[in-house]
Formats: structure tokens, sequence, C-alpha cells
């Protein structure tokens, strides 16, 4: 006798060698942590970032992205206003993406030099050609948030 | 920024000797379902077993040995978590003890780092490390995203989902401050390529030319899709061993005489300028007038990291004199111009002079990825790193025809050997060095290889 099963079953690709089709579709839960400060940030328009919370630390410089601890002596950071105006360190077009990009192509991907931060984030350009340091001004996504990385955005200053 | 102390470089020193003793692989292709991940091992481990003229049966070897090293860098493409039992019962090692190393695509590399930790420690005799990679279960659009995942998630995975675009970030910045032609790059491209047209293992090979990769499609700006990877499935296997089992098992061992590794932040924007830590052949002064920071986007601290413990450990003066054959990680152009400064073959920001002087050719001072690299034969990652040390290996022992020039090689794989089939086989080869790596530079291995 033949086994029934109610599930629809694997789609067949090909008989031999056999190839069958495993969908998968499900979500994970992720966790900002004690990096959410920043992510509130960027809703409410504020860049925040992190200095060493050790006035003894040698590094005093602005992280951003932030970190929960200073990488050098692992005091705890304090969250601190980053500026908002700087330069492309460095840009590229992205024309084809990996699965699961939700911006327009091509889209200006773009590394930011900001003044007291010792740290070039990646972000992406919203208006105009990007090139080496031309000066820019962060924007944000406040109205209708996607609480990830791309909630924030440069455009030329 | 980083301040590196006295025991920060102390160099690592193995307490025995360790050897390499056999090498096998199977061909590399976009897609193979014919065989499962296990049979792919199985045929590596074969040939390593069986075609390296050992003195040993496969049997008797499969009894020497005590510890087994497996490398797969992603379990998401696999999708099989604990994949690495599954290929220690499918080669019948069962109940010996093993471990599975991961460092994305440096796994290969430092997969062979802890084979020879435990080889050199004494803790084992003979260890097989194991490295494979199936990434023909997902689109490549998919396969992106999933090497995008080792970006970090918070910060940069959802910028592209694309490590080219990483890459191409960088090599902007290259570019501005060292002025490397597009030409230059293009070069590395159709080397490699044409290197991968002469094995049968390769799963890209190509007659191009410089105008060829100038006019394709750009991934991500200044990168063409000739200029990146291929992204493969098949396996790759190499055996270690002390001394006494070494020369038990054959007469041709090589040496592992070094194997370092480096690493530096997995974002590329946390990396804070410092002094360039010079390798042993760089004059003091070198980098007085340096104008750019180090290591900025433009280099890789944890290569030069590798580099300079490796160097170090293995006696290396000046790579471009002492070594006779390299394999890198070409896994774009443009990382491989930013690697030959990291490993000293020329000063920061000249790096286009190994290849613009012909040095980093068949009959150069250094040949470089004859094996067709990342670019033209195989990106299978955990494969990777051992695929590379297995090409050097049997450069080094002479024997690289035996296993790229006889036709009945290209027939086991359904292909017929090429009319413009080049004979790669270096001449004299004494010593050669193979580069491991991961992200846009997070895990560094550097290995150096000497003939007996
Ligand atoms: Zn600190």
């Amino acid at each position: 006798m033949s086994i029934e099963l109610t599930h629809p079953g694997c789609e067949l690709l090909s008989g031999q060698p056999m190839v069958i089709k495993n969908v998968k579709n499900y979500f994970h839960i992720h966790t900002y942590g004690g990096l959410s400060p920043f992510f509130v940030g960027l809703r409410e328009g504020r860049l925040l970032g992190t200095r060493c919370g050790n006035a003894s630390c040698e590094e005093q410089r602005i992280f951003l992205p932030p970190r929960t601890h200073c990488p050098d002596c692992l005091s705890p950071s304090v969250w601190v206003e980053a500026p908002t105006v700087g330069e492309i360190y460095t840009h590229t077009e992205i024309l084809y993406p990996g699965a699961g990009f939700k911006l327009t192509t091509p889209c200006p991907l773009i590394s930011v030099s900001l003044e007291g931060v010792c740290t070039k984030m990646m972000s992406y350009l919203k208006e105009g050609q990007p090139r080496i340091g031309m000066k820019i001004k962060a924007v944000f996504n406040t109205e209708h948030p996607t609480h990830t990385i791309l909630d924030l955005a440069w455009v030329p200053a | 920024m980083i301040k590196l102390g006295h025991g920060n470089l102390r160099i690592p020193k193995f307490e025995k000797p360790v050897y390499m003793v056999a090498a096998g692989q199977t061909d590399f292709r976009k897609k193979y379902p014919e065989k499962t991940t296990e049979e792919l091992c199985v045929e590596a481990f074969s040939m390593a077993a069986l075609e390296n003229d050992l003195k040993v049966s496969l049997s008797e070897l499969k009894r020497m040995i005590n510890f087994c090293v497996y490398s797969q860098f992603a379990d998401h493409f696999g999708d099989q978590l604990l994949g690495a039992s599954k290929i220690h019962d499918a080669l019948g090692f069962d109940p010996l003890g093993n471990i599975e190393v991961k460092t994305g695509g440096a796994t290969g590399g430092h997969s062979v780092l802890a084979g020879a930790l435990a080889v050199a420690s004494g803790y084992a005799n003979c260890v097989p490390v194991v490295g494979w990679e199936r990434m023909d279960e997902v689109p490549t659009r998919q396969g992106n995203a999933y090497i995008a995942s080792a970006a970090c998630k918070n910060f940069e995975s959802e910028l592209g989902w694309m490590y080219t675009a990483y890459y191409a970030l960088m090599a902007q910045r290259y570019q501005y401050e060292h002025k490397v032609p597009r030409e230059t790059l293009a070069k590395i491209a159709v080397k490699n390529h044409g290197y991968a047209v002469s094995s049968p293992f390769s799963q890209n090979p190509m007659r191009i030319t410089v105008e060829d990769v100038l006019e394709n499609n750009l991934v991500s700006d200044p990168l063409s899709f000739l200029e990146c990877c291929v992204m493969s499935t098949g396996a790759a296997v190499l055996i270690l061993a002390d001394e006494e089992t070494a020369y038990t098992i054959t007469d041709q061992p090589i040496r592992l005489t070094a194997i370092c590794s480096g690493t530096h932040t997995l974002r590329t924007a946390d990396r804070r300028p410092m002094e360039v830590l010079r390798l042993p052949h760089e004059p003091e002064d070198l980098y007085k007038n340096y104008q750019h920071d180090w290591p900025g986007f433009s280099s890789f601290l944890a290569a030069r990291m590798a580099a300079y413990l490796a160097y170090h450990m293995a006696g290396i003066k000046n790579p471009v004199e002492d070594l006779d054959i390299l394999e890198t990680h070409d896994a774009f152009t443009i990382s491989d111009i930013q690697t030959y400064e990291d490993i000293g073959l020329r000063p920061y920001g000249r790096g286009r002079e190994f290849i613009d002087s012909g040095e980093g050719y068949y009959g150069g001072k250094l040949p470089a990825n004859l094996s067709g690299g990342l670019i033209g034969s195989m990106h299978a990652v955990g494969a990777t790193g051992i695929f590379q040390i297995n090409e050097i290996f049997w450069q080094l022992q002479q024997k690289w025809a035996k296993f790229h020039a006889d036709p009945k090689m290209w027939e086991r794989y359904g292909k017929t050997k090429p009319a413009d089939f080049e004979n790669l086989q270096v001449k004299n080869a004494r010593r050669g060095a193979a580069i491991s790596h991961a992200g846009t530079g997070s895990h560094v291995t550097m290995a150096i290889l000497e003939k007996v």
C-alpha cells in the first residue's frame, strides 16, 4: 500500500540525479540590545555615536558605528551626538545587489568621514553623484522607519 | 588605535616540524547535482590517499590517522548543521576526534593551521584536513546574500547584501590614493582566467583580453563580473604528519615551515589608522613619508600581520627573492593588488608593479595563482585555502603535470584537454606561499611550504 500524506511534498526538479526544491519561509527575531539608542535615534532624526566612558583611555574619539564597550579598555561607552555633516571617504555604485536588497539600483554606496569620529561608517547617498571629498549631510527616515541602518542616508551639503 | 605589544608580536613556533604528505581534490563546478557533499569529500580524500605515490595503502593510511580537521565556511549553504559529522562518517573516521573550523573565506587556511597545531604539538601525528562548500543549492543572488551575512548585520549587510560592493569601496579609495589604472586590475583577471585554462579542476577558464574586462558589465563600480571570484561546489583534502610518520607515508614530504594568522575588524569602517607594521625586508624609513591612513581602506592589517609572523617563522628575508611560487586569495582584482603590498612584494602604493613588471606571471620571479585562483578556478569557500596549498604542494613535488597535463585527468571530469594547454610546472620551485583570506580582511593566514 502507498503512504498517503496531506502535505503537498517537494517539487521534483530532476529525476536522475534526483533533485528537489526545499522551500523555506521563516523569520529571525533580532535585537539591537545595547546598540538600541542608535536605532531609536535614527527614528528621531538624531545621529548618535559612542565615546569611551573612561577619561584616562587613549581613545577619546567617537565611534560610529557605535560600540557598547570601548575596544581598547573595555569600559562601557557613553552616547554622544555625532556630527551630521562630513565628507565622502570612498564610494561605489551597486548595480547587482544580493537577494533581500531593499533600496533601488543603481545605488551609490558611500563610506563617511566625520570630524572627531575615528571610524568611517558605511551608508548611501540619497541624492547626487558621489565623489571622494564631497561634503554631505545626514538625512533620516523618520516618517515610515524601517528600523534598520537604511533609515540613515546622506545628501550633498 | 591598535598598539602592538611585545607579546602580541611573538613569533610562533612549532615544537615539532610539520610535513604535508598528500593532496587531493575534486573539480569545481557552479552546480554539482551529480554528487552529494559526502561523495565529493570521499573523492578528494581518495585522490590524496591513492594518487600521491604513497608508500602505504589507503587502509593503512586511515589506520595511521589520529585526529581530523574539517573546513566549511557556511552551514547556510549546505543547509546542514554538523555536516562535518556526516563527512567524518562517510570517510570512516569514527570514533577519532575531530574539530570543524570556521573563519569565513579563510576557513581553509585556518583549518590547515589547526591541523598543523595538532601535529606540531605532538597531540596527533597524522591529520587530514578536509574542506568543502556546496554553494549550488541557492540562486547566485541568494548566495551573495548568504555571503553578505558575513558582514555586520546591524550596520552593513542591508547596504547591498553583496561583498563585491564592500570591495568596490576599497577599490575606489585605493585608486584615489595610488592611481592604479583599471588596466592593471584587468590584467589580473586576464591572467587568472587564462591560467585556469590549463587546469582540469577549474570552473571558469577563459582566454580574454584587458579590453574584454574593461567592457564587461560592472557588478559594483569599478569591479566587473570578470574581476570577481566564482561561486563553486567541490572539495579539497590535504594530509599533515610529523617527521617520522611523513617518511613512513611518502619519500617526498613537503615541509610546512610556517602557517600564521592575522585578523582585523569585520567592518572595514572600524579600522583606525596605526603605524605600518614593517616586514623583515622593509627599511625603517620606508613609510616615513607615507601620506595615507594605514591600513585605511587600501590595505589589510590581517594580511600584514600573517605575513610578518610567517616570514619571521620561516626565515623569509625577502619574499620575491626567497619564494618561487605564490597562491593569493584573488577574490577580487583589487584585493589581489592590496595583498601584494601587505605581503611585501612591493611597498604600499606600488603593488601594481608586481603585475606590470611581469614578475607575477609564469616565467617571472614569483608566479602567482597558476592554479587559476578564485577568479579562474574555484571558490568553494571551505575548500579554497586547502586547494591553494595542494597546488603549491604538487608544484614543489614537481608533480604539477601529473595532476594537470594527463588527458585522463580531464576526461575524469567530462572535459577535453584544451589545445592551448600550457605546462605551468615551475622548474626547481623550492618554496611556496599561500594566502587564505576572509571578509574584507577579517582573517588571513599565510602558509609557507618548502621542499625538503
Ligand atoms: Zn577606552
